[in-house]
């Protein structure tokens, strides 16, 4: 396998944007290439495209070709769309890689992007509970809210997780998507505002839940050899994981505790030839305050059952023992579903750079991880990023 | 003053019905649909292997057998997980809210499904006993869906 290199990223502002599907794409595109001034677009010679729904959100189909319209490429070796509900922009990044390191592609771009603000909510509601079987388990007006509810549910009632340690996750996330210009939600919020807000489903309330959300991220990926010519500080992609477990609920195992997470993650440090302790910077998928606690637990952060206490020490702060969500996570940059597993990897590429604004800058990250869960959990993707080669 | 146009208002293509066509004409396991009208819950069992479906198969997913049989479920069952949906409801399901959901273990055979729960969130606790109630859907359909099962 060829060595594979992050050389370029870039993202558009996200938010409820006054702004179409494919004018969020021409946004990130600009965006990613004015952060590589030395590649020559004719240079693009693949591009994966991750958006979870564009059939429903913006009717229409064939995305890729649309986006190489849109982005001004003309790829010659791989182009695709990619889709894995919320985890739709990692699926574009491990494609990607996964292409180059096989030697069939030299620099790819990975767009990911979703457009989810429509004149009817009800539509991007609809559109998102068919990320569960829809016949038999979205049809009982299940989505994921109520999903990720009852994970609360079992959490707290096996591990003794509280109220308040779910709070602190939306505060922490809060208070780093307020540094984050690009971010959906840019007020810091306190614990007890998470406790204020209107109940979703209970356990969870409004801020307990990441924001539906328009948005667009860019990266490009590179061999090796293309790598070192465009940047000097190239982050490096060092392995990846994943790891399934079905879809229907009769293949929920247990709602607190995620197998697949954690194989997912042994794969990925395994390839990467990393050990747990040697992260310094992680970007986990908090779709909801509760995915980032029992995240903790599954990543090997802390052990299971923990994952409470870790937030509540703030371990999972800067200065902590591993900083996590520092761009905002899903919590405060809201959660457009094909560019989120993108946008994360922007920030561990800049991070990695010391790009960041300082407030939320990691001091010196060497290793980092992105992670994305999909559907009732039943998906865990993992990406391993390193300064060094 | 030319004709007056219909109401501009963008009316996106609409979610397909949640309800997919129960006939046989669109499936094979139209039994499932004609046997809960009745007041049967059932579901596809592999005659070859002995592995349990859920929901019901055309071709099981242990040992790819396609000799698959119908067996009763247990229209009963114990509360294993539960909350209620307070906002964010689907298209068509808007003015259900608020509504419970949770997930159910069946008696006897432990499978573990979701399900809408027709008794109020304020009601439910962990191992409330439950049971199934066939409803009718848009269109002619049926679905089925959990409640508390009324105390003696």
């Amino acid at each position: 396998m060829r060595k594979v290199a992050v050389v370029a990223g870039g993202l558009c502002p996200w938010g409820v944007r006054k702004a179409s599907w494919r004018e969020l794409v021409q946004e990130a595109g600009k965006a990613v290439l004015d952060d590589a001034p030395d590649l020559g677009k004719g240079e693009i010679d693949s591009l994966f495209v991750g958006a979870a729904s564009p059939d429903r959100f913006a009717f229409q189909l064939h995305v890729a070709p649309l986006v190489a319209d849109m982005v001004g490429i003309h790829p010659t070796k791989m182009v695709a769309r990619t889709e894995l509900a919320c985890a739709s922009g990692q699926a574009a990044v491990r494609y990607a890689w996964l292409a180059i390191a096989a030697g069939l592609s030299d620099v790819a771009l990975c767009l990911g992007v979703e457009k989810m603000n429509l004149p009817d909510m009800a539509e991007a509601q609809t559109t998102m509970t068919a990320v569960l079987d829809r016949e038999w388990d979205a049809i009982h007006g299940a989505s994921a809210p109520p999903f990720f509810a009852m994970c609360a549910q079992h959490h707290m009632k096996h591990y003794g997780t509280t109220r308040h340690q779910l709070s602190l996750v939306s505060e922490k996330n809060h208070g780093f998507s307020s540094t984050n210009p690009y971010a959906h939600f840019q007020r810091p919020i306190m614990a007890a505002n998470v406790e204020d807000s209107p109940m979703v489903a209970p356990p969870l309330r409004l801020y307990d839940c990441s924001g539906i959300t328009d948005g667009a991220a860019a990266v490009i990926l590179a061999s090796e050899e293309r790598a070192k010519e465009l940047t000097d500080t190239p982050v490096w992609v060092k392995g990846s994981g994943q790891c399934v477990s079905g879809n229907n609920s009769a293949n929920w195992r247990s709602l607190d505790v995620w197998d697949s997470m954690k194989q997912a993650a042994k794969t990925a440090y395994g390839s990467a030839g990393i050990s747990v302790s040697d992260i310094d910077i992680a970007e986990v998928h908090d779709c909801f305050t509760i995915s980032e606690i029992i995240a903790y637990e599954e990543l090997g952060f802390c052990k299971k059952g923990q994952g409470g206490k870790f937030i509540e020490d703030g371990q999972s702060r800067i200065g902590g023992k591993v900083a996590v969500n520092t761009r905002g996570g899903l919590l405060g940059c809201g959660h457009p579903l094909g560019a989120t597993g993108i946008a994360q990897v922007v920030e561990i590429y800049e991070q990695m750079q010391s790009k960041v604004p300082r407030k939320r800058q990691v001091p010196d990250p060497k290793v980092g991880i992105t992670h994305n869960l999909s559907g009732a959990a039943n998906v865990h993707s993992i990406l391993v990023f390193g300064r060094d080669r | 003053m030319g004709k007056k146009r219909s109401d501009p208002k963008l009316v996106l293509p609409l979610a397909m019905d949640f309800c997919s066509p129960q006939s046989e004409d669109f499936t094979r396991i139209s039994r499932f649909f004609d046997e809960l009208r009745k007041g049967r819950f059932m579901t596809t069992k592999c005659k070859k292997c002995g592995t349990l479906s859920w929901p019901p198969r055309v071709v099981c997913p242990e040992c790819q057998s396609d000799k698959l049989g119908w067996v009763s479920l247990p229209k009963k069952g114990k509360l294993w997980a539960f909350t209620e949906l307070c906002m964010g409801a689907p298209g068509g399901m808007e003015q259900d809210l608020p509504f419970s959901i949770g997930i159910i273990e069946l008696d006897k055979i432990g499978l573990r499904l979701l399900s809408r729960i027709d008794t109020p969130f304020k009601d439910l606790e962990f191992n409330k006993s439950m049971e199934l109630v066939v409803v009718d859907m848009p269109g002619d359909k049926v679905f089925f869906r959990f409640k508390a099962k009324r105390s003696r």
